[in-house]
């Protein structure tokens, strides 16, 4: 695999606040939003408020006098990816990921590698405005962390771990500054496409207790953002025109939610806040057709449309559910077919879209019987039959035998971020990169 | 607005509000009193008043003139200013004031010993909602963020505290939560009815029986509501079916509003409403639906989930009626049984899949072999159908007995 050194972090110099590429309150292509719910500056998490985004508004020009008036909006001015401070402190305390490490020295890093720490605890009257990024060097940030993801050095945990917490970090800064603006919607989409690409790998790699728990970590974070990037969606709305990547992203919320083990809120009443244009975009028709047929258990049409029409970030999501739903076909083929005629494996393979030799194993992993007929091996049917769902092979996921999802979940020789940013949401007939 | 009045008219007016204040209070005249903070009523009365309030522009010195009224100075002075800024088209300072002013009353109402102030507590609690409603709509259209109505709904559940307890009050407890869950089904905060529907029904505090039945069927309404968009069919059924039976036979537009969500929940478990029903009570987006499952008629179900889709994606039906579609392949099935048998009673159980995708066909629906298949599969594993499938013989072939059983009051298997 390539061994690209990522690129070098080039702080912004010149931080006056004059400079255009700032946001400034006199900038009119960006709107405010009203100060964020102050979840994140205090240690309490309250998890309703968080789920749904919500954000309290000033109180202005008001008759009463609130003790509770929220301070200005900040705007930050550390031009590095680090405080000047944090950087110095966790030197001494040697405190530095391996990203970090100047020369591998636990000791000693630089500017360009050290990337701020997400903070869990944080007032916002004790953030000063010096260690906070503005949204250019955050950018900045970003680009760098997304270009690490696909550096292959280190294990894929430790690089997930790293751009799960600096992301954090992103994000909190992002919210702290209260900007809302196409450049910032667009670094909440690459985040949230991140959480998605890891939730993808976390799922297909071998199932510790470790990776159960970053698993899970993961997409407490993915929602977060999601949710996050609705309410800026939702603000940018009354200024501009929708994003164009809003069908996918709403899309991919309600692909998570397929399950009704998975809904916080019942997704009958989350249909009743999508706008229009993103009811009507490709994205959510082919969404709403896969939650139709797993709803109905149409376990042919669920593969086969997935295999079809699902861009990258919907077949991230949608993956899981295949091995779920093939059981469900094994299932329904075990119980309901004929019993003098083992159901031939050979088209098994064809409808479920995997090889034989898959086939087979999956019913082994269900504890489901095949047997020779001849032409080849075929399902048993047994009305008793029953599957184990707590065995470990259970969670096995077999590849779907197909040309056009091997290019998306193998891709070569690119980097993440470029591939990220050339994948745009535009095509759900799942366009893949040449190389 | 506000028509010329006198000073002295406007002394009148406002010191004539604040002795019936304090005579409601002090001979605990609840009706009396919840008539005076209705702010958003309308009355000619309290409009007067305000109008009296915006031209005299002191109350604060009509209030402390007398110790009668300055002991309620607290409540008096918020209450003022809402109606106020209320008359002036200021919602938002009109619900923040009212908000003041009602804490101060649910402080006082603490100390009352006899639930004798329950409706005018039912009066604020009503008020809190609606001034918040509008506040927020005076937000919105400055482009700022709604915020009032959360603030209500927390207002409200500090309100729902105070009344749940040991003693008379606690039989109001139930009408405040029916307005928060008004609230927060507006908002689309609905995982927050969990508490207080815990504490209604499990704490035991209340005694459901107790409630008045008006706040009983709009309880059941709510919550039955919640049982749809989770799921819970028998639930949904049970809690609806409640509320249609307790519900007032004259209060059509209610009765409609129940049966809006009775209706899927009843064809989720195979009972089908009569036609004079959905007509009676103006239900007909339901109608085709009801003909569908009759029929087997798979693009009639298609085609009224598209035309009413708006509708149904609103009320947060939708989803429930696409999963007919389960039922409306069983009775296509079905069809095809009942007139295969009269045409050769020994084969009939055997049913090709070629010809169940010609039947499809002539509904305009494209289905191959291999979904057609999928589809019995799926119909034997949820007890839809009774019988086998063979894969080589391309046909389905039921039971002789039950082939197609009846839902009968039970959802269709998970």
């Amino acid at each position: 695999m390539a061994n690209r050194s990522p690129q070098p972090y080039q702080p912004r110099i010149n931080n006056s606040s004059s400079s255009s590429s700032y946001s400034s309150h006199s900038d009119s292509t960006q709107s405010k939003i009203p100060k964020a719910s102050n979840q994140i500056y205090s240690n309490k998490t309250s998890s309703s408020s968080s789920k749904t985004g919500e954000f309290s508004c000033r109180i202005e020009n008001s008759y009463y006098e609130d003790g509770d008036q929220e301070p200005p909006n900040l705007i930050g001015t550390c031009p590095f990816m680090c405080p000047l401070e944090e950087r110095q402190r966790r030197e001494r305390l040697r405190d530095l990921a391996v990203f970090e490490r100047l020369h591998g020295n636990h000791a000693k890093t630089s500017p360009a590698l050290a990337v701020k720490k997400f903070c869990r605890t944080i007032s916002s009257k004790d953030m000063k405005a010096s260690d906070v990024r503005p949204v250019p060097v955050l950018e900045d940030t970003l680009n760098y962390l997304l270009d690490l993801l696909h550096s292959s050095d280190h294990p894929f945990d430790v690089v997930h771990d790293f751009i799960f917490d600096r992301t954090r970090s992103i994000r909190q800064d992002l919210s702290m500054q209260n900007v809302v603006s196409d450049q910032v919607i667009h670094m909440y989409e690459r985040m949230v496409k991140f959480h998605i690409i890891s939730y993808h790998h976390l799922h297909r790699s071998s199932q510790t207790p470790n990776t159960a728990s970053m698993s899970h970590l993961n997409l407490e974070q993915l929602m977060k953002a999601l949710t996050t990037l609705f309410s800026l969606y939702e603000v940018n709305r009354a200024s501009h025109s929708a994003s164009q990547n809003e069908a996918e992203f709403f899309s991919l919320y309600l692909l998570l939610h397929l399950s009704p083990d998975n809904q916080v809120e019942p997704l009958s009443l989350w249909f009743r806040r999508i706008p229009s244009p993103v009811m009507e975009s490709r994205a959510m028709s082919f969404t709403r057709r896969i939650l139709r047929y797993y709803r109905l258990g149409n376990y042919k049409r669920f593969i086969s449309t997935t295999e079809e029409e699902a861009s990258y970030l919907q077949y991230c999501i949608v993956e899981p559910y295949i091995s779920e739903v093939r059981k469900l076909a094994l299932s329904c083929i075990s119980y309901g077919g004929y019993k003098l005629q083992p159901y031939p494996v050979e088209h098994l393979s064809k409808i479920l879209m995997m090889k034989e030799s898959d086939v087979e194993a999956l019913s082994v992993d269900c504890a489901l019987e095949t047997s020779d007929v001849g032409t080849g091996k075929g399902l048993v049917s047994s009305k008793q039959a029953v599957i184990n769902k707590t065995s470990k092979e259970y969670k096995k996921y077999y590849e779907l035998d197909s040309s056009r999802i091997r290019r998306f979940v193998f891709p070569v020789n690119i980097s993440a971020s470029t591939y990220i940013k050339l994948n745009a949401m535009a095509a759900a007939s799942g366009k893949c990169l040449a190389k | 607005m506000a028509a010329y009045i006198s000073m002295g008219e406007a002394h009148r007016r406002i010191t004539e509000y604040l002795t019936r204040f304090s005579d409601a209070i002090s001979s605990q005249d609840g009706k009396s009193l919840s008539r005076l903070l209705s702010v958003s009523s309308d009355s000619p009365a309290l409009l007067s008043l305000a109008d009296a309030l915006n031209t005299f522009q002191d109350a604060s010195r009509v209030i402390r003139q007398s110790e009668r009224f300055s002991q309620y100075g607290d409540i008096l002075l918020h209450l003022f200013r809402a109606l106020q800024s209320y008359r002036l088209e200021n919602l938002v300072e009109s619900y923040m004031a009212f908000e003041k002013a009602s804490n101060a009353i649910v402080q006082e109402f603490r100390n009352w010993e006899t639930a004798w102030a329950l409706e005018a507590l039912y009066v604020i609690a009503y008020e809190i909602r609606i001034l918040a409603e509008r506040a927020d709509m005076e937000l919105a259209s400055k482009g700022k963020t709604p915020e009032k109505l959360k603030g209500a709904g927390s207002f409200l559940m500090k309100v729902f505290g105070v009344l749940a307890g040991k003693g008379p009050k606690r039989v109001g407890a139930l009408y405040v939560t029916c307005q928060l869950f008004k609230i927060y089904f507006k908002l689309g905060t609905v995982h927050l009815c969990r508490s207080v529907i815990r504490s209604i029904e499990t704490a035991r505090i209340f005694d459901f029986e107790e409630f008045p039945v008006r706040d009983k069927v709009t309880y059941m309404y709510y919550t039955g509501r919640l049982e749809v968009y989770n799921e819970n069919f028998l639930a949904a059924d049970h809690k609806l079916s409640y509320a249609l039976t307790h519900c007032c036979t004259k209060k059509e537009a209610n009765i409609r509003m129940i049966l809006k969500y009775l209706v899927p929940v009843k064809l989720s478990i195979g009972i089908l409403p009569k036609a004079s029903l959905l007509e009676k009570f103006n239900l007909n987006e339901y109608k085709d639906v009801v003909l569908a499952l009759k029929r087997g008629d798979l693009r009639l179900l298609r085609h009224a989930l598209e035309e009413h889709e708006d509708r149904f994606l609103r009320s947060g039906v939708y989803l429930v009626l696409e999963k007919l579609e389960l039922q409306v392949y069983q009775r296509l099935v079905k069809k095809i049984y009942i007139i295969q048998k009269e045409r050769d009673l020994n084969r009939a159980h055997q049913i090709k899949l070629d010809v169940i995708v010609k039947a499809l066909r002539w509904l305009d629906i494209d289905m191959d072999v291999d979904e057609v298949e999928c589809i019995m599969a799926i119909l034997i594993y949820k007890n839809l159908m009774k019988g086998y499938f063979a894969h080589k013989s391309k046909v389905v072939v039921v039971s002789k007995q039950d082939p197609f059983p009846k839902l009968n009051g039970k959802p269709v298997n998970a």
